[in-house]
């Protein structure tokens, strides 16, 4: 007899015929009857009707019976919530019964019957069940009490299970410790301020404790638990670093990811030149080797995790490049990803074992993975320039093949290698220009097209060529029509005497026979340019074009902060922060990492109302491969997610730079005749770099406007349905161009003129100076520095042939003119002076940098004295950087000089902020609101060329402010964020 | 937070095995769902998580079985793939052997286990010693020994000639039948590794590592401890010191929890209190490194002849000691776009060989090849339009095969001793095996 045959009935009255057996007063007879309950259950067949005799069978000593009676009793008796009552003195009987198992078996199983009716006769067991002797049942009631707070959260509070519940945190049973932790865990979700899990120095050294001691999976939930904690400074982080670093050698890889959570959250604390610092960094790189020795499902996840880490700390791997290569017999899945992680950590030292790798994987099968393993080659050629002409070499040989898609693939990517190296490969050109029949698919034919109208001039048959793809014209993909009307202007404004018909035959063909309004307009432009003004044309058209940027694909980095914080998790796997696919109820916190070493204070600010603000708020919408550029101008069209009314200069500005834009474009297509709106051009001379600076990937889609329509994209980005890139332009365009005016005016709108100067302070008392007191202050003033002094005489004589002199420092300042005080000074006599200063005096490095040492003379004596300027007055009024160049900035600069600042206790909105910085000429280039959160992205050059940019991120109802700041120079960041601190605060 | 909402085991058909709710958050309709997911997946989508509205898919496959998890949470991924793997191997354990037939006898028994292991979806625990106070139904076993189970009991799940000979029917049988029925004492410790190496086609060694593990199965309820001595001269670690030549290296291991390693530093001998059923005791890795040169080298050539068909002659060394031989040798050499046909010498008639053109690669199989000897094969393969491109899509070689008795890293078991002494015939066995991961020679 075996248990198979419970699935066999299938008869009519089988129910029937179960209630006889349930009720028979053999236990053997019972115990079979019930399991052919649960078996029915199991298959999907309703057996509820069974209930009051299943039940009956509840008092009974033999375990086995009971648990398959609870196990059908969970299942029905939401459906029968008066027939559950039926149960409750049994459970309440349970609960109280000499064995363990027994009592631990009652208190799971009322948890689980999600009846509220029941929850009110659940209270007593489970408060006695909390303090039961054996940890079993007390680590089975911890759980209860998270079950309990689920159907009834009022009740699990107002009878203070929840200060039990933090209580068993210092249990003596590991096991019990686990569980409440999951469970304090589970229940603060749903109250993301009751500061539930109170983490202090004192519970986190318990749960250290605890760590060592219980299973597997109650490490997992304790670290888990442990990254959610900010230590309170460095020290304190290295310690719990020291403590986790041991359980990276796991057998369970879930615990080896949890522990590199913790470790990676924490490093961020520790000061990079600290000797553990390397050692950690050292230390994670053997587990995370491990993980991809597991099943390949694993391995996936394992490296979209490592693709995380890499972003992140690319130190950690930078030596493990081998252990990426491809295997032959490695799921697809799991062989694009490591391609990915290959490409970013090439670098000049691997960059050979590399390339020979991806050579040999270019020749393999799988279609979809040659192809990206020939696009990662172009990569490499971008990214380290030493290999460019060996990718170039390797690409030729691949085109040799004759392999279709390898030779299309190939094209596009050397497309881009043109945009990165120019005039540098054409060599290849006419390799290129022989594969011309084959190429089938739009991207490789636009790729082809625009390497010919690109290049036009050395290419003897350019004409003949172009005019080849101009037959089928309107069986061509968009993309190709409109590459192909580019290049052709293109080779016209080159060599205009022999290709005016071919011309005119395609602006023919794109206005007049396409109902494609992208086409058409791009046709039309040109076509009034070229009639209008060839010389602007050209100027246009042919611009020069900026190079392209490396890294691309990179995860936005407020995105890829919090994806650390998520590592192991869903949220690493799909590279998408939990508030994009978790149920908004709860959960919904985004984690940042915390600030570097130095910044000392909490920084994880336990903030009050916004935190609630943030959980009520719709899911963020994040872009999955987060194009910041995209992300940016995306949101900034939408009004910001916070409550109040937005204020007014801002929005009038925004507003206003639309209506401007969206007016001459209405007149521009409103009437055909008119001239076309050259001014907008001749206005904006920089505007088509601005566009082309845009960090698009390699693999860069000549749809977007921006490649080679030069100028016009700003106009051509308003027609029409815009592709998401160039939706940027109506935006980026006003940045640097002719809009510039009405946006410093627009910003200017209620904002305190001139840069923050501080107060004066006594640099020199008077008793240093044998009577002579100089207090003084910085400013910058209309563009000029000046040193502000006040001059007092407390000496009993006239002083007289004032002077001064600075000694070297760290930004070159140096007095621009003699210091003017023309009549002597009396006694008890004070004088204003105003010193203008320079920036051209001879430099070096000072400590603090800001530090200024000063000699004074007259004719008593010579005084010394130093003092320390806000670096905010060596802010130029220049240091508006370009959005485009602000991105591809800032994903330059490696995370390493990150620095991140708190500023605690500014009560300014984030446009009352922005306008105050915007004073001291810090100057904020774009704005998002992600969850109730505005983040600046600002800029600011230092009169000695520096560039700092910020990302300055602003909480509704949250008093402290968060500014990161990346340089190029790290060690400004601390003055610069000095200079933050003084302007917003005054 | 880590919390599965709901578990389910399905038969290769889709057929309800076992469904449990924890938390209440999602209908049992799920299930259907799951299975036209899974179903559907073709092969180069990633099959690790699959999502349906706010409801996650982790799942397994184990023993045939669909193993899967739901949850609504960002839980690890991770933490539910090794939970389910745990999970199977209980099953396994318990229920003797593990197929849809054991899953469905001993349902009320796994419905027993579910109770235990997860509650309200946190993770309790899967060590069955703990489980052991707990469960009370008994298991019930399919069927005595049969060949088809053996299949099952395979390494890593893979058949293999090795698992074919397993000693006893007892792999196979309900760790708690030896509770009661006095059933024979045993022990199994498989040393099990996997090599992937890749040589240029210079002939240079360009990567070689090793995966290895110790499993241990036991059936010993009275043993309490086991004490495991590996080589004497073992070194762990990357130093660049390398005594003399004899020791066995391994850059990182990592060991069971139930491991004590108070011995392992001086003696190298592991101490541990095995839980009965079988657990991994020791999984360790030897990275860009090998201690003896690689099992096979290959000496291409490859041409176009008159006639215009491909040439390839083909020269395959095992470098295996003498005594020593690799069983279900098998190479995969792929060739170019448009082969037709295939017409090959081979040196002995055990071999043979074949062209797959859904693969585009000749497969050349031998079932046994013993080290220190050389065979040697010709292929000619039909390819229309062959081009001198076309040979640059030959290769690279893969190579497949088993090491019998053989560990690529040198590592073994140097003595079991049980403590206390077991009473009655007490058996041990120890079987070393090395796996191709994958042995790719670039032409």
């Amino acid at each position: 007899m075996t248990d198979s045959k419970y699935f066999t009935t299938t008869k009519k009255g089988e129910i029937f015929e179960l209630k006889a057996e349930l009720n028979s007063d053999k236990k053997e007879k019972k115990k079979e009857a019930v399991k052919k309950v649960i078996a029915s259950m199991t298959v999907g067949k309703d057996v509820s009707a069974l209930f009051p005799d299943v039940v009956n069978c509840m008092q009974t000593d033999n375990l086995e019976l009971k648990k398959l009676v609870y196990l059908y009793l969970m299942n029905y008796a939401k459906s029968q919530p008066d027939m559950a009552i039926m149960a409750v003195n049994t459970f309440v009987k349970d609960c109280e019964d000499p064995n363990p198992l027994i009592r631990a078996l009652a208190v799971r199983t009322m948890g689980c019957i999600r009846v509220d009716k029941i929850t009110e006769y659940l209270c007593e067991p489970l408060r006695k069940c909390l303090k039961d002797e054996d940890p079993y049942v007390r680590k089975t009631a911890a759980v209860c009490v998270a079950k309990l707070h689920d159907i009834n959260a009022q009740l699990v509070e107002d009878q203070g299970f929840l200060d039990t519940l933090k209580d068993l945190i210092s249990d003596s049973n590991p096991m019990v410790v686990a569980n409440a932790v999951a469970a304090l865990s589970e229940i603060a979700e749903s109250h993301p301020n009751s500061n539930l899990l109170d983490l202090n120095p004192q519970t986190i050294n318990k749960l250290l404790t605890a760590l060592n001691e219980c299973t597997e999976w109650g490490q997992i939930f304790i670290l888990d638990c442990l990254a959610n904690y900010t230590p309170r400074d460095d020290r304190e982080s290295q310690s719990i670093c020291e403590r986790v670093t041991p359980r990276l050698s796991h057998a369970n890889s879930a615990v080896v990811l949890s522990a590199v959570k913790v470790l990676m959250k924490f490093m961020e604390m520790l000061p990079k030149d600290l000797d553990y610092y390397g050692t950690l960094l050292k230390k994670l790189a053997p587990p995370l080797v491990t993980l991809l020795s597991a099943e390949p499902e694993l391995q996936y996840v394992a490296l979209r995790n490592i693709n995380l880490i890499v972003q992140r700390r690319p130190e950690i791997l930078k030596h493990e490049m081998k252990v990426f290569f491809v295997k032959y017999n490695d799921p697809i899945y799991v062989k694009l990803e490591k391609l990915d992680i290959m490409i970013r950590l090439a670098s000049q030292a691997n960059i050979a074992q590399v390339l020979a790798e991806l050579k040999e994987y270019a020749t393999e099968v799988d279609v979809d993975f040659v192809r990206k393993a020939v696009r990662a080659i172009g990569r490499c050629a971008i990214k380290v320039e030493q290999s460019a002409e060996r990718c170039v070499s390797t690409l030729l040989d691949l085109i040799q093949t004759k392999v279709n898609y390898v030779v299309q693939e190939a094209i596009v990517v050397i497309k881009d290698i043109f945009r990165k190296y120019p005039n540098k490969y054409e060599s290849v050109i006419a390799t290129l220009c022989e594969n011309l029949d084959s190429l089938d698919e739009p991207e490789a034919r636009a790729a082809m097209i625009w390497i010919v109208g690109e290049y036009a001039e050395r290419i003897d048959n350019a004409d003949e060529l172009l005019e080849s793809f101009l037959e089928g014209f309107h069986d061509e993909s968009t993309q190709v029509q409109l590459q192909l009307l580019t290049a052709i202007v293109k080779l016209f404004l080159k060599k205009p005497t022999e290709t005016q018909e071919l011309v005119q035959q395609v602006l023919s063909l794109a206005t007049q026979d396409s109902d494609n309004p992208d086409l058409r307009d791009r046709g039309y432009i040109y076509w009034r340019l070229l009639s209008t003004d060839p010389v602007a044309a050209k100027e246009v058209v042919l611009a020069e074009k900026p190079l392209i940027s490396e890294e691309t694909d990179l995860i936005e980095p407020t995105l890829l902060e919090e994806l650390i914080c998520h590592i192991g998790t869903l949220a690493s796997v799909y590279h998408k922060p939990p508030s994009a696919f978790v149920e908004g109820s709860r959960g919904v916190q985004h984690k940042r990492l915390p600030g570097s070493a130095g910044s000392g204070e909490s920084v994880e600010s336990p903030d009050t109302g916004s935190a609630a603000g943030a959980s009520d708020a719709p899911p963020a919408v994040i872009p999955s491969q987060g194009d910041l550029l995209g992300d940016l101008l995306n949101l900034d069209l939408t009004p910001p997610a916070t409550t109040g009314p937005p204020p007014p200069a801002t929005s009038g500005l925004q507003l206003g730079a639309m209506d401007l834009l969206g007016g001459g474009l209405d007149s521009l297509m409103g009437d055909e005749s008119e001239p076309p709106p050259i001014p907008l051009r001749t206005d904006t001379p920089q505007s088509p770099q601005v566009l082309h600076q845009s960090p698009s990937p390699p693999d860069y889609s000549p749809t977007e406007l921006g490649g080679d329509l030069g100028g016009s994209s700003a106009m051509g980005a308003g027609f029409g349905a815009p592709p998401p890139a160039a939706a940027a332009a109506p935006f980026s365009a006003p940045v640097s161009g002719g809009l510039d005016d009405l946006f410093d005016l627009g910003g200017g709108v209620g904002m305190p003129m001139g840069a923050y100067s501080p107060p004066k302070t006594v640099w020199l008392p008077a008793m240093k100076g044998k009577g002579l007191e100089i207090s003084g202050t910085f400013a910058r003033r209309a563009g000029v520095i000046q040193m502000e002094m006040t001059l007092t005489n407390k000496a009993m004589s006239v002083m007289t042939d004032f002077a001064i002199q600075f000694n070297r420092n760290s930004f070159g300042l140096a007095p621009a003119g003699p210091l003017q005080v023309l009549t002597p000074l009396s006694p008890n006599q004070s004088i204003e002076v105003a010193l203008p200063l320079s920036t051209v005096g001879p430099v070096m490095k000072m400590d603090p940098l800001n530090n200024l040492q000063v000699a004074v003379k007259n004719n008593i004596d010579v005084f010394y004295f130093s003092c320390q300027y806000p670096i905010s007055m060596l802010f130029v009024e220049d240091g508006k950087m370009e959005r485009q160049v602000f991105l591809a900035t800032w994903k330059d600069i490696p995370n390493d000089s990150e620095a991140q600042f708190q500023i605690a206790d500014c009560r300014l909105s984030s446009d009352a902020a922005s306008n105050k910085l915007q004073g001291s000429n810090i100057f904020t280039i774009a704005k998002r609101t992600v969850d109730g959160q505005d983040m600046l992205y600002q800029s600011t050059k230092l009169s000695n060329g520096i560039w700092v940019l910020a990302e300055l991120r602003v909480q509704t109802g949250n008093p402290n402010f968060t500014v990161c700041l990346k340089c190029r120079a790290p060690e400004v960041a601390q003055c610069v964020f000095q200079s933050y601190e003084a302007v917003l605060k005054n | 937070m880590m919390r599965i909402s709901q578990l389910f085991i399905l038969s290769s058909k889709g057929d309800h095995l076992i469904y449990k709710d924890y938390r209440g958050e999602a209908g049992s309709d799920v299930v259907n769902v799951f299975y036209e997911k899974v179903t559907a997946l073709t092969g180069d989508q990633p099959p690790v998580v699959m999502s349906h509205r706010d409801l996650h898919f982790v799942h397994v496959r184990q023993g045939g079985l669909y193993w899967v998890a739901t949850t609504t949470e960002d839980s690890s991924p991770f933490a539910i793939i090794e939970f389910l793997n745990r999970l199977s191997a209980l099953v396994r354990d318990y229920c003797g052997s593990l197929s849809e037939k054991a899953v469905q006898m001993n349902f009320a028994l796994i419905y027993e286990l579910l109770d235990e292991v997860l509650d309200y979806g946190y993770i309790q625990t899967t060590s069955s010693d703990v489980l052991k106070n707990f469960i009370q139904t008994e298991a019930v076993s399919s069927r005595p020994f049969s060949l088809f189970d053996l299949s099952n009991v395979g390494l890593f799940g893979a058949e293999t000639q090795q698992s074919k000979v397993a000693p006893s029917s007892a792999a196979t049988r309900p760790i708690q039948s030896s509770r009661d029925q006095g059933g024979k004492s045993e022990i199994f410790v498989d040393v099990i590794e996997r090599m992937s190496v890749v040589i240029g086609s210079n002939g240079v060694l360009l990567k070689a590592d090793v995966e290895g593990e110790i499993r241990v199965k036991c059936y010993m309820p009275s043993c309490s401890e086991v004490r495991m001595g590996l080589n004497e001269e073992l070194s762990v670690g990357r130093s660049q010191l390398r005594g003399y030549g004899a020791a066995v290296r391994l850059h990182e291991c990592s060991f069971h929890q139930a491991v004590q390693l108070d011995d392992f530093h001086s003696h190298r001998i592991l101490r541990l209190c095995p839980s009965q059923g079988e657990q991994t005791v020791m999984q360790y890795q030897l990275s860009d490194d090998l201690p003896s040169a690689p099992p096979f080298r290959l000496f291409p050539t490859i041409e176009r002849d008159s006639a215009g068909r491909l040439l390839m002659y083909m020269k395959l060394r095992c470098d295996l000691p003498p005594k020593s031989a690799a069983v279900s040798v098998s190479a995969s050499i792929p060739v170019p776009r448009g082969s037709v046909s295939l017409s090959q010498e081979l040196s002995s008639p055990d071999q043979n060989a074949e062209l797959i053109l859904q693969n585009r690669a000749v497969v050349w199989r031998i079932p046994r090849f013993s080290g220190g000897t050389q065979l040697s094969a010709l292929f000619k393969v039909e390819v229309p339009g062959l081009s001198s491109a076309s040979l640059l899509e030959v290769g690279p070689v893969g190579l497949s095969f088993e090491l019998p008795k053989l560990t690529a890293t040198g590592l073994q078991v140097r003595f079991l001793r049980l403590s206390p002494v077991q009473p009655g015939p007490a058996q041990r066995w120890v079987r070393y095996v090395t796996h191709s991961d994958s042995y790719i020679i670039r032409v």
